[in-house]
């Protein structure tokens, strides 16, 4: 066997030879028949009979020469070179038929490109991090509270790090608002607090500068920060910016570095700070209990999920026996790890995954229609292929060109589709962005390209293949002698047929994944919220922190509480305000987490793991900002201060909950394990605090004046258009205290927008989908019932010259599409109730098995069927007798 | 005389070019010749697959041409054997024995 490398080299050198081969085969040949007609002479015959001897002998020239060309090196870059000169030939010949089959292939396979880019760089992709794979989420859940993660100490951290043995590293991270003064308005920044190696476990090197090292934490060292690329970018890109100083927390930071452009995680941060330069952290560094950081790990080379996990599981126990006091009465706490990876794109995964299948069916569904096209050409050129086969055209030559024209168009589709998934790629990392946070890794790269390009051959290969199936052994013979009445021709036509019936069956299966998306993404809209949208603008104030400190270093609420009163007040002034509330947060904020456990005054330690609420500090008026119905009792008052009579409201669910129809007002509860008290003296409807698709859980509200903290959200109510209210906010707050920072200012109506946008965008992604994959196999359908029309041509004018009105011609040819479509809805019926059960997860509100869906996609997709087919029914009525029974065809 | 005439086996055309070369440089013609000749008529040559399998063993570089006089001084490709083709005569003539003696002995017992 000769090497590939050798045999390529032959046949370019056959190539560039190939007009001296041809003469040289003619001249061999001739010389043949020169030296057997000589020997026809010799043996007595006459010249002229010698020679025709000697061509009778030799048998077809041509076809021998055909057939010895067939075995020169190169020959088959030779024929391919032809076949595609030949392919683009006919295609422009065909204009229509190009148009409508590069469209098909270029949705189906741009639909593909687009998808496959989000799933390559999400999911496929290594993690941007030198050795991503070994990166792991730790994570401390409670099995008592069923609590997902407790988060690690700052204390718990260190130790795991100096006990462990199976990581290169151990690190941890909270993220926290700060307010950056210096320069123009004080500004928000999300600041990333980590240990100092965390960059260099993560193994990032900086753009520019440096990244921390472990002097940064040393007591008394300068406060320094990494900038993250794009706040770098968002402050000019200054290349000279290290060493430029910013006030934050009351102390000059100096930066130090920029990360390069990286995805970060777990959640993108404008600054990064060292552990010990957080003011919060300082505060608590010293109790075990305060669990105020995740922690990530790099496990060592060669160590495996497991063994690491045998380890940390190792280190927990000898620190519980060591520090019993570090939990909770009845915590059951473990330590568990998960690869980073997977932790990031939980959430994209599924939708990711239905995304795909939805558009490999649709792909499936365009081959399909594609195929059909193709097989209704060749029936047009039988002739022509006819003439082809009696030149010497083999079946494989034959069928190779037909493969090699299905692939021209379908590398064509593949172009036009790489096009229109590159014009989709803002939306979709946009789309993305809402799932995951390796988003901006969305791009269309060298793998993409690798994919469109395979897919696009394969196609064109399904494609080209299907239509030569059937009567493949006979396939010159039977277009040679077709008349468009062979066996063959029928065993095509039902072919057809099939190919349509399977296309119906996978659009309705589409259209139902459609239809079930669509009715819970319109369930999630109805929602309601527990809280009233319109006319609410929402901010955040973020205060310079470290100017309302007591002495003792905690919140001075008095002061908070001035600086809000001023800023209420003021705002209240406006036209048209209704009411100002402040509260810990937003609602439907889903990175907003503080629950915790309580007792219940009077009522013992039950065996049950113990009641559970989210906590959320609120003011009075918050409720009423926010339409929050008030069911029994008060709201908060002036009173509920430091110093007040310590009462709590409780939501509807948690009043139900341990009180049932009883009267919890008055009732006492303890956060604390009852060495304080506070009285319920309120209770209001369920607010959706989490997310729309969360059920509201038991939610108890602190009073905002004696807990206020740094960062107040605010609900201005108004009578007109709240947007307008903004200015008037920023002017009160900067009046009150000019270090502080306005963030987050949108309307309610914008929040609630945002929570749905995700869901909106999945299920319009299908809805398109679907309705492509209609509209494909609709002109499939039609395509098919035209040609049957025109081949019964003669059978129409003789029902009709026997009587048969239009009316029945019409149904006669609606009744042949419709068996397909019955077929296909039973095929797809069968094929959605299997499959449905995948997508529950992903249904809000309605079962996999809706009967409305099923039922409403079924209506669709009859009544797309019957329009596809509409067309060719008139025009079969259109038939004129007299034309039809002398058309001979 | 088609009657007494045997189709070649697919693939023993190949051989006998082989051989036949194997006695030195030929045309395509005298290759068709010669076969019929010491097969005392009783093989003929198909001209539709001889200039085919020439051209294909000539691929294979089992043989190599050469244009040279012919005996009535015309133009003529002239065929003949390479160290591999010798190699390929060698291995192939043995094959056949094998399998001609493997049927030999079956029609006897039979």
């Amino acid at each position: 066997m000769k090497s590939t490398l050798a045999r390529a080299v032959r046949a370019l050198r056959a190539l560039l030879q190939r007009r001296r081969q041809e003469r040289e085969l003619d001249d061999e040949v001739r010389h043949h028949l020169e030296l057997e007609t000589d020997a026809n002479v010799r043996r007595g015959m006459s010249p002229d009979e010698a020679r025709r001897a000697a061509l009778v002998s030799f048998g077809g020239i041509d076809q021998t020469k055909e057939d010895t060309r067939e075995t020169w090196a190169g020959r088959f870059l030779e024929v391919l070179g032809q076949d595609v000169r030949y392919g683009l030939r006919g295609l422009r010949r065909s204009p229509g038929f190009t148009a409508a089959v590069v469209l098909t292939l270029g949705l189906g396979i741009g639909a593909n490109t687009a998808v496959f880019s989000l799933i390559n760089g999400v999911l496929l992709k290594p993690l941007p991090y030198a050795r991503g794979e070994q990166l792991v989420v730790v994570r401390q859940p409670d099995a008592h509270s069923s609590t997902a993660d407790l988060g690690f100490s700052p204390l718990e951290v260190r130790d795991y790090r100096d006990m462990s043995r199976a990581f290169d590293g151990f690190v941890e991270y909270h993220s926290m608002d700060f307010t950056l003064i210096g320069g123009g308005d004080p500004r928000r920044v999300r600041a990333g607090v980590v240990s100092a190696n965390f960059f260099d476990v993560l193994e990032v090197s900086p753009l520019l500068g440096r990244t921390f090292r472990a002097s940064d934490e040393d007591h008394g060292a300068d406060a320094v920060l990494v900038l993250s690329h794009g706040y770098w970018r968002s402050l000019g890109g200054d290349p000279a910016i290290v060493g430029r100083r910013f006030e934050m927390n009351d102390r000059v930071h100096t930066v130090v570095g920029v990360l390069p452009p990286i995805p970060q995680y777990p959640n993108e941060n404008d600054v990064y700070m060292p552990s010990t330069a957080c003011p919060f952290r300082a505060r608590v560094v010293d109790n075990r209990r305060a669990r105020m950081t995740t922690a990530f790990a790099r496990m060592a080379p060669g160590v495996t999920l497991a063994q690491a996990q045998a380890d940390v599981g190792a280190v927990s126990a000898r620190l519980r026996a060591s520090y019993p006091d570090a939990f909770a009465p009845g915590t059951d706490a473990h330590v568990v790890l998960s690869p980073l990876k997977d932790d990031l794109v939980q959430k994209a995964r599924p939708t990711f995954l239905m995304l795909l299948a939805t558009v490999a069916l649709v792909l499936l569904i365009a081959c399909a229609n594609v195929a059909n096209l193709t097989l209704a050409r060749l029936l047009e050129r039988a002739r022509e292929l006819a003439i082809r086969s009696a030149l010497g055209a083999g079946r494989a030559r034959l069928l190779r060109q037909l493969l090699t024209e299905s692939t021209i168009v379908a590398l064509a589709g593949g172009a036009l589709g790489l096009l229109l998934a590159w014009s989709a790629r803002g939306l979709l990392s946009a789309f993305a962005a809402r799932l995951t946070s390796r988003a901006s890794e969305v791009e269309i790269d060298g793998a993409v390209l690798l994919f469109t390009l395979g897919i696009s051959v394969l196609t064109g290969i399904l494609a080209g293949t299907l239509p030569g199936l059937p009567g493949r052994r006979k396939i010159a013979d039977t277009l040679l002698a077709d008349n468009g009445r062979t066996t063959s021709n029928r065993r095509r036509h039902r072919m057809r047929t099939g190919l349509v019936a399977w296309q119906l069956a996978l659009s309705f299966i589409l259209l139902i994944g459609a239809a079930l998306t669509l009715r819970s993404f319109d369930n999630l809209r109805r929602v309601d919220a527990g809280f009233r949208p319109d006319h609410v603008l929402t901010a955040r104030l973020n205060l310079n922190f470290s100017t309302y400190l007591t002495a003792e270093h905690r919140v001075d609420a008095d002061k908070v509480n001035a600086f809000l009163r001023t800023v209420e007040d003021s705002v209240r002034q406006r036209a048209g305000v209704v009411a100002i509330g402040a509260a810990w947060t937003f609602p439907l904020n889903n990175a907003f987490q503080n629950d915790g456990t309580f007792t219940i005054e009077g009522r013992g330690e039950t065996a049950g793991p113990p009641p559970k609420a989210t906590f959320i500090g609120a003011s009075g008026a918050y409720f009423d900002a926010l339409r929050v119905p008030l069911l029994r009792g008060r709201t908060f008052e002036e009173r509920d201060q430091p110093g007040g009579p310590g009462a709590v409201i409780v939501n509807q669910r948690l009043a139900r909950r341990h009180w049932g129809e009883a009267d919890p007002l008055g009732r006492r509860i303890s956060s604390d394990g009852g060495k304080t008290w506070r009285t319920i003296v309120g209770v209001v409807g369920d607010v959706r605090q989490e997310g729309l698709e969360s059920e509201p859980g038991g939610t108890v509200y602190l009073p905002f004046r004696e807990f206020p903290g740094y960062a107040p959200t605010v609900f201005v109510r108004t009578q007109d258009d709240p947007a307008r209210a903004a200015e008037d906010l920023r002017a009160a707050t900067r009046r009150a205290d000019p270090q502080t920072a306005v963030s987050g200012v949108r309307t309610l109506e914008d929040i609630r927008g945002e929570a749905l946008s995700s869901p909106r965008l999945t299920s319009a992604l299908l809805g398109l989908f679907a309705m492509l994959a209609l509209v494909i196999t609709a002109a499939g359908l039609g395509g098919l019932i035209a040609y049957s029309v025109s081949q019964r041509t003669q059978e129409i004018g003789i029902r009709m010259a026997l009587g048969a009105d239009r009316r029945r011609i019409t149904a006669m040819v609606l009744r042949e599409g419709m068996t397909s479509v019955f077929t296909g809805l039973a095929l797809g019926g069968a094929g959605a109730l299997a499959l449905s059960r995948l997508v529950s997860g992903l249904l809000f509100g309605v079962g996999p098995n809706d009967p409305l869906c099923f039922a409403g996609s079924a209506v669709v997709l009859v009544l797309a069927a019957l329009a596809g087919c509409f067309l060719p029914a008139r025009r079969a009525t259109a038939v004129s007798p007299m034309v039809a029974l002398r058309s001979e065809a | 005389m088609a009657r007494d005439n045997v189709d070649l086996l697919q693939g023993t055309l190949d051989v006998l070019i082989l051989k036949t070369l194997a006695a030195g440089a030929m045309h395509g013609w005298g290759i068709a010749q010669r076969i019929q000749q010491i097969s005392q008529d009783v093989l003929r040559v198909n001209q539709g697959s001889l200039y085919p399998a020439l051209h294909r063993l000539e691929g294979e570089g089992w043989i190599a041409a050469e244009w040279g006089a012919s005996e009535n001084n015309r133009k003529a490709k002239y065929y003949r054997l390479t160290r591999s083709g010798q190699r390929q005569l060698e291995a192939e003539t043995e094959s056949w024995r094998r399998l001609a003696a493997a049927v030999g002995r079956i029609l006897q017992t039979a």
